[in-house]
């Protein structure tokens, strides 16, 4: 009976044979050819037909062969095909009758063997050697700028995406979906360079994908080296990408030239070279694969398995009865595939800002129109309605227009736990990251901003914060430090922590030092909170060596200055001995500020309303002249100098006397001073309005706004003020 | 032999770039009406709610494979005659003898010229119609 189906396959092979009109296979033949005759060599296996089978085996290799290419002679080839087909009805009708198969098939296999055996060594270099011919004719075909210019910032994402997917496979190591995730990327890339001709990055992404490749059969397991080999071979990739951008933008490109050969070498090493730590892998695998263990308890028992490389990996996993806790995993996977699955489009930053500046002036003419007195006369219930209609839409409309521009805080996480990775390697000191609230959202012009104060914060964390490892056991510490990264959102401002569970601030280290250094006259009235904010100054730096990565005392001013540029404001807590705290509050948007708008004389200012700590009107007595010390303000008990506007814009004011006008009490870096104006007009969002490169370090001034009446107002910046009025 | 080159064809490839570059390599073979999906699940909703007449896919995408995608239009009663060129990466033999078998109607090996796409594109159509 299943001769039966046996003979039909042979038929239907002879059939489609039948309807080819040239001595050429095309590939969707080839194709069913190919399933026929897996089929019949299921078939004949069952049947025990070995001359079937070894003649079904020889033409599906031959096909192959075909289809891909590598056979010099295809007339050759179908020939044969054209042969072995009938001979396979033979062998077939010869079994069904007698139950055996007496004829020869040597001769056949033999001419058989002589076309697919002779290319078998011929085929590899042969294929490849077609393939180099044809690549010189392609040079500067798709070369063209806007192909390169999408490579350059599209692999430069897949880039940071694959630093991530490496630390990701780090921490563990068995995982598939990392590898992938990482083989991927690389693979696209190699993809584009050999379009594009940029062969040293095509080499490089070949060699990583090769290598990850062989992650991915097992051939080779993933070992620290593997890690540090691909996150090396990133970098060189992204160095020469960065090269290439640079020379597209007419920059000489700054870096030297990369040696590729020596990078490809330590890539060939590590694929040679592997550990013996094979077995682990596959057997945690099997494991992991069978349900019997979780992937974290796997992960658990490796880590204890690499500790002491006399126990297998089974072993540890047995003494410790591992099992559960499987659905976390799984869980954790799909999140990850979540991620992933967003469908986005690309859009021109340069697009987007225009859109968000276009709905920034929408809404402000929107509130001129509505605050214009003649509209504001007319007493008509539809275009009250009407007008209250457009604002809440064009509200609506900056709300989503400004998100359009958020991008999740991630990938600056990422790069941290990269730099911590470095860092931490360079220092000799054994730390993990744990991030939280990657997902929250903040202005993408924000993200290069914050990119220098978090690398600051997390050196002085790596360098100062976390102790050496002797020093952490002494006191009883995991030996693992911990850097803390988390992100999340608070009332108008994201806030940044980055904490450690180093050694802490030393307070009396600080005041020593801030003494010594002439920063404070005594420790005398100081809060904790002021006492640790002294580590802003420059040239206060408690570590007692000064390292590569800090020390030097330019550390954590930069951060300062570069958080009050952007209106943002530092906290530090810190336990001695147990660890340190840094919260920066950074606004949500560069594009909006919260301000008060005040009047001095006819112009009109604008204070971001966070920088404001009370508005008052001074009693006469309140008002003194100090000699050496100028015009003070009692405030509560605090005296406090007293900034005139007027004098600093050159314009007219109101009010000379201090109890007639109003004061602001305003904070900068670590002091407040009373600024007086005429009026308080009132607090409004307003979109912020560079002043151009002309005009951009006007001391005092941060920059324009457009107000709600439509006149322009000057937007202060309180630290550049009272270093005008000192100086 | 008469191509029609407004022929709609659809470029699946997760890297943008990618699929610009085989755009433009369409493009200056006089093939015009070019649609794009980033994997192949994109692809396979675009295949079911418009008319496309032919897929060039690549085979390493997230998601939905290229071979997955080529078994699910085949396994389509109303797509399984699609003409469906396949991209992969050189020495990848296995990938290729996996493709013929699960149906496809060509494959090209990257990287290629607009020449040699075009070439294969011409023999899909051909084989088709005789």
């Amino acid at each position: 009976m299943e001769c039966d189906s046996l003979m039909k396959l042979i038929d239907g092979m002879a059939s489609e044979f039948l309807f080819l009109e040239t001595k050429e296979i095309d590939i969707p033949t080839a194709g069913k050819l190919l399933n026929n005759l897996d089929n019949l060599i299921k078939e004949a296996d069952a049947l025990k037909i070995s001359q079937l089978k070894m003649v079904a085996c020889g033409l599906s290799s031959l096909l192959g062969k075909i289809v891909l290419d590598s056979i010099e002679d295809k007339e050759a080839g179908f020939n044969i095909l054209e042969k072995g087909i009938p001979l396979m009805q033979e062998i077939g009708d010869t079994f069904m009758n007698t139950g055996s198969y007496e004829g020869d098939i040597n001769g056949f296999m033999g001419s058989l063997a002589a076309l697919t055996g002779d290319s078998i060594t011929k085929d590899a270099t042969e294929t490849e050697a077609s393939q180099e011919e044809s690549h010189p004719s392609e040079k500067a075909e798709v070369q063209d700028e806007s192909l390169l210019r999408d490579f350059i910032i599209e692999s430069l994402e897949y880039i940071d995406e694959i630093e991530v997917n490496t630390l990701s496979l780090e921490q563990e190591p068995e995982n598939k979906d990392h590898i992938n995730a990482i083989f991927r990327p690389f693979h696209s890339v190699k993809g584009v360079a050999a379009f594009l001709n940029l062969e040293q990055i095509r080499d490089v992404a070949h060699d990583l994908e090769t290598l990850l490749d062989q992650a991915r059969n097992d051939e080779i397991s993933v070992t620290s080296q593997v890690i540090d080999i691909v996150l090396d071979g990133t970098d060189a990739l992204k160095a020469m990408i960065i090269i290439l951008k640079d020379d597209m933008e007419g920059r000489t490109p700054e870096s030297l030239e990369i040696d590729i050969s020596a990078l490809r070498k330590r890539i060939k090493a590590v694929e040679q070279g592997t550990p013996d730590t094979e077995k682990t892998g596959k057997l945690g695998e099997i494991l992991v694969e069978d349900g019997a263990i979780t992937q974290e308890s796997l992960e658990e028992g490796l880590k204890v398995a690499r500790a002491d490389p006399r126990k297998k990996i089974g072993e540890v996993l047995i003494n410790e009865g591992k099992v559960s806790s499987k659905q976390v995993s799984r869980a954790l996977r799909k999140q990850s595939k979540q991620a992933m699955d967003t469908a986005t489009i690309r859009v021109d930053v340069k697009k987007l800002d225009d859109l968000i500046d276009m709905v920034g002036e929408l809404v402000i003419t929107q509130s001129m129109i509505r605050q214009n007195s003649i509209i504001q006369s007319i007493s008509d219930r539809k275009l009250a309605k009407d007008v209250s209609q457009l604002s809440s839409i064009t509200s609506e409309l900056q709300k989503t227009s400004t998100s359009l521009r958020m991008v999740p805080i991630k990938q600056s996480f990422q790069r941290m736990s990269r730099l911590v990775r470095d860092l931490s390697k360079g220092a000799g000191k054994p730390i993990g990251v744990v991030m939280e609230g990657e997902d929250t959202d903040i202005d993408k012009n924000m993200v290069d901003e914050i990119y220098n104060p978090l690398v600051h914060m997390i050196r002085n964390a790596v360098d100062h914060g976390i102790e050496s490892r002797e020093e952490r056991i002494k006191s009883g510490k995991p030996e693992k430090g911990l850097i803390q990264l988390k992100a999340y959102h608070r009332g108008g401002s994201i806030v940044i922590e980055v904490s450690d569970d180093g050694r802490g601030l030393n307070k009396d280290k600080i005041l020593k030092k801030a003494i010594e250094n002439g920063v404070i006259n005594s420790s005398q009235g100081l809060s904790d909170q002021e006492i640790y904010k002294l580590i802003f100054h420059p040239g206060l730096s408690t570590a007692k060596e000064v390292t590569d990565i800090s020390g030097r005392g330019v550390g954590m001013d930069v951060v300062k200055q570069a958080v009050e540029k952007l209106c943002g404001k530092i906290e530090i807590n810190s336990v001695y001995g147990k660890g340190t705290n840094i919260m920066t509050f950074f606004p949500l948007t560069m594009a909006i500020i919260d301000g008060i708008t005040v009047r001095v004389g006819k112009e009109k200012y604008i204070i971001p309303t966070g920088a404001i700590r009370q508005l008052l009107r001074p009693l006469q007595k309140s008002y003194n002249n100090v000699v050496g010390r100028g015009e003070m303000i009692n405030v509560m008990g605090d005296l406090m100098p007293l900034v005139r506007l007027h004098k600093f814009f050159g314009i007219e004011c109101e009010h000379e006397n201090p109890w007639e006008a109003i004061i602001a009490v305003v904070e900068g870096e670590d002091r407040s001073k009373c600024v007086m104006v005429d009026e308080i007009i009132g607090e409004e969002e307003v979109v912020i309005k560079s002043l151009g490169e002309g005009l951009k370090d006007i001391k005092g001034v941060s920059s324009g706004a457009i107000l709600g009446d439509g006149n322009v107002g000057l937007i202060l910046d309180p630290e550049g003020l009272f270093e005008l009025s000192e100086g | 032999m008469d191509i029609d080159k407004n022929m709609r064809i659809l470029v699946v490839d997760d890297f943008a770039t990618m699929r610009k570059v085989i755009k433009n390599l369409l493009r200056q073979s006089g093939y015009q009406n070019v649609t794009e999906a980033e994997d192949g699940v994109v692809a396979l909703k675009e295949l079911r709610s418009q008319k496309i007449d032919f897929v060039i896919s690549d085979w390493n995408m997230p998601n939905m494979t290229g071979i997955e995608l080529l078994k699910a239009v085949r396994a389509d009663s109303e797509l399984s005659s699609l003409p469906f060129l396949m991209v992969t990466a050189e020495s990848l033999k296995d990938n290729v003898l996996e493709a013929v078998k699960a149906g496809v109607s060509n494959y090209i090996v990257k990287p290629f010229t607009a020449e040699v796409l075009n070439e294969k594109i011409e023999k899909i159509i051909e084989n088709l119609g005789g």
